[in-house]
């Protein structure tokens, strides 16, 4: 009985000291004051051939503290810049610990932005290193400029305070004007690993939009990042751009699109204008395979608000709306129209995903002719069908006139 | 007295043993292998786990009292019974070693990269031992809150995953062949064969054996539905090409996951919830690693084989893990025929010797019958 009571308690004793020795949480453990916390990372191309520039927005808590409340010790900056090179992404990372003070840490980057003249190269060495790295989100922003992404992600933009996070809720409430694609790393990795489907990404330049608090009276004199338009690539080499207008074409077909503003001008007065927006909207498209010929047949119901009638002349706004659906129904198919012209007659790669509708309806056929889709799909025809649906003034009952 | 569980501990234990391993690594696999019908693989893994989970327990209701390698050794005598013993070691084995790479290769890879390998083999082995001490009714308790881990977790992923799902990854069905996609299950039912195997031991222990031959196939159908959410998610939401290229596929699915803008890595979420899962799955394959041994040795307790065991599997684990390809060309490669060999196998070769000696088999159901009546006149 005592024996067994002395094996029991050394047990206990080798427990405690076994958990005390492995249960520390020291292993690997890294303190939150010792890290430099990326917000945005901008790839250029190095000054040395072969070489790649990444620029890392580092955020400084207590400055970001300081700008909202009353100032803290430190610059008053909230975000500290910094860039190196090296062969390899890695290697230029590892490279800017060579004076960062603090260890870089991926873990809240917001968005990559990559140089125009980078993405043209190939990115699928950005894919492979962001998605192997663990500490990094698959929902990071991922955004090509025709600027240097350097100067980009300096470039003070939105009213956050630090614009690694503007630019995140730039893409968080983009949807409402769709004019970009919203495009992380997830999106991109596995339109580059699609057998189908080639990626697109959004692009972001800067705009003097901003107006300056301390000479109000320059008009644009701050810049101010946009989302607008989209990088196009054939595999993992980014092969050109798509407009705004092939933008609103482009992401009928790789998003759900629910929101967007059309703008009709007046009849007669074509300064002036009418708004409508789209409130909701079903998107279809339906392959045709025969006689060995690819087609496809894409259908789009729009449900559309009048939200603003700018042209003086219209009596009664329902007859007003009923004669737009037809224009606003012109529209949105051109943009469709515009954006398969792109695809199939510019840049000869399909990024709207119609190798993946195909391959669903008709798997048999596609597998004869997988390899040869881009080709079949340059050729094949796409018939476009819109339909508008005005159906509703929003709270007006009759157009804003006056009675004098 | 002997410990016993109830059904609804069985049915726990069986959705934990397959849970862990059966959402990441097995699917990244099949993701390989079968791309968009991984999901349909997943399903028809399922249907054949429970068809071996059906013959198991067909096999221990002819003698409910002796577990699988003590019907062995009754059937095809002392020497047969140890084979078995000894082959059923070396599948828990095998076991523990895919557990261990699902265990380490989701904490380390995605969180403490810098840790080497051997701090995991030793904190999984700790509390293991300290289970398997304690016994199954412990380890049992501790599958049905590891059962509504599961549950939260696969709701929490499904919230957070649901908005980015597109169904069209999921399409065409049977997009590689219907042979493929059942040559592809093999990989799930790899996952299956260590929760029939767990039965083939435990069976004897669990209490109501008249809802045996319910309760344990119907364990599969609830492991496979909380199983299935993955593929279909992971496909959805990942693309099938995107989960094929990684090893824990479903930590990639907790990283792209996200709830409005307050919660966002999920992969903390997913450790939280899975880990309970996990362990369940290392403490009963050593578990049944160590009972395999005890009959090997004809030990009446598996106690006294707990330390070596854990030795033995430890450092089998260590080795394995220590190198990410050997892991996944064991996983990949070595494991499926080796597994399914030994699962169908077993249970198969024990149902045929007693079909072939079914006086013996009799005799021995007239034995434990008068033994049990024997006990109740003595309690009464």
């Amino acid at each position: 009985m005592e024996k067994r009571k002395v094996v029991k308690g050394t047990t206990l004793v080798l427990w405690l000291v076994i958990s005390s020795l492995l249960m520390t949480g020291c292993l690997g453990s890294r303190e939150i004051d010792d890290l430099a916390m990326v917000m945005a990372v901008g790839l250029d191309k190095g000054k040395e051939p072969g070489t790649i520039k990444v620029t890392a927005q580092i955020a400084r808590p207590g400055d970001v503290r300081g700008q909202t409340g009353a100032p803290t010790a430190g610059t008053g900056q909230p975000i500290w810049t910094a860039s190196a090179e090296g062969r390899s992404i890695f290697e230029a990372i590892r490279n800017l610990a060579r004076y960062s003070s603090r260890r870089v840490f991926w873990a809240h980057n917001q968005v990559i932005v990559i140089n125009e003249e980078v993405a043209r190269e190939g990115v699928s060495e950005i894919i492979d290193f962001f998605s192997r790295n663990h500490e990094l989100r698959m929902r990071t922003w991922v955004v090509v400029t025709e600027d240097e992404a350097s100067h980009l992600i300096t470039t003070k933009t939105g009213l956050e305070v630090i614009p690694g996070v503007s630019m995140d809720k730039l893409f968080r409430y983009s949807e409402i004007v769709a004019e970009a694609p919203r495009t992380d790393m997830r999106t991109l990795q596995a339109a580059y690993l699609s057998r189908t489907t080639h990626p697109v990404l959004a692009r972001v330049s800067p705009k003097n939009r901003q107006i300056s608090a301390k000479a109000n009276g320059e008009f644009g004199s701050n810049p101010q990042v946009e989302l607008s338009g989209t990088a196009v690539f054939n595999r993992d080499k980014m092969v050109g751009w798509l407009s705004t207008k092939e933008s609103h074409g482009l992401l009928w077909f790789v998003e759900h699109v629910e929101s967007r503003v059309i703008t009709l001008p007046c009849a007669g007065q074509r300064e002036r204008s009418s708004t409508l927006e789209m409130k909701n909207a079903k998107f279809q498209v339906k392959p045709v395979y025969e006689k060995g010929k690819v087609e496809f047949d894409v259908r789009v119901k729009a449900m559309i608000d009048l939200v603003e009638l700018g042209c003086p002349d219209v009596e009664d706004q329902y007859v007003w709306m009923q004669q737009a659906e037809k224009e606003a129904a012109d529209l949105l198919r051109g943009e469709i129209e515009s954006v398969l012209e792109a695809a199939q007659k510019r840049y000869h790669v399909d990024f709207l995903e119609l190798g993946k509708v195909f391959e669903n309806h008709y798997p048999a056929e596609w597998r004869q002719m997988a390899q040869s889709w881009d080709d079949a799909f340059e050729k094949a025809q796409v018939r476009v069908t819109v339909e508008a649906n005005i159906n509703s003034p929003v709270l007006l009952h009759k157009a804003t006139k006056s009675r004098k | 007295m002997k410990v016993r569980i109830t059904n609804g501990m069985l049915m726990g234990l069986v959705v934990n043993m397959v849970y862990a391993k059966a959402i990441g690594l097995t699917q990244g696999i099949m993701a390989r292998e079968a791309g968009s019908d991984m999901w349909m693989a997943t399903i028809l893994s399922t249907l054949q786990g429970m068809a071996v989970m059906l013959i198991t327990v067909i096999v221990m209701l002819r003698l409910p009292e002796k577990n699988m390698v003590e019907q062995a050794a009754l059937l095809l005598g002392k020497w047969g019974g140890k084979l078995i013993a000894a082959l059923l070691f070396l599948f828990f084995l095998g076991a523990f070693g895919t557990v261990m790479i699902t265990f380490v290769y989701h904490l380390m890879d995605y969180f403490l990269p810098e840790v080497p390998v051997i701090v995991f083999i030793l904190v999984g082995g700790a509390v293991a031992v300290y289970a398997v001490y304690q016994g199954l009714e412990v380890i049992a308790r501790m599958a049905l809150v590891g059962s509504f881990s599961i549950i939260a977790l696969n709701v929490l992923v499904l919230f957070g995953s649901i908005y980015q799902f597109d169904i069209r990854e999921l399409l065409p069905v049977f997009q590689n062949g219907f042979v493929n996609t059942i040559k592809a299950s093999r990989h799930n039912d790899t996952d299956w064969a260590m929760a029939t195997l767990m039965t083939a031991l435990i069976l004897p222990l669990v209490r109501d054996r008249l809802t045996w031959k319910k309760s344990a196939p119907l364990a599969i159908v609830y492991g496979g539905l909380f199983v299935l959410q993955w593929p279909i998610l992971e496909a959805g939401v990942l693309s099938p090409e995107m989960t094929g290229q990684y090893i824990v596929a479903c930590m990639q699915l907790a990283r792209s996951a996200e709830i409005g803008q307050f919660i966002h890595r999920y992969e903390m979420i997913m450790i939280a919830f899975f880990a309970t899962s996990a362990l369940v799955q290392t403490m009963m394959s050593l578990m049944c690693a160590c009972m395999s041994v005890s009959h090997v040795l004809g030990l009446k307790d598996y106690r006294p084989v707990i330390l070596p065991t854990t030795l033995v599997l430890g450092g089998f684990g260590y080795w394995v893990v220590l190198d990410h390809g050997r892991a996944m060309r064991l996983l990949s490669d070595y494991w499926p025929p080796a597994a399914l060999a030994v699962a169908f196998g077993v249970p198969m070769l024990v149902f045929a010797a007693g079909f072939l000696r079914k006086k013996k088999l009799a005799a021995a159901r007239k034995e434990a019958e008068e033994e049990k009546q024997a006990q109740m006149r003595k309690s009464s």
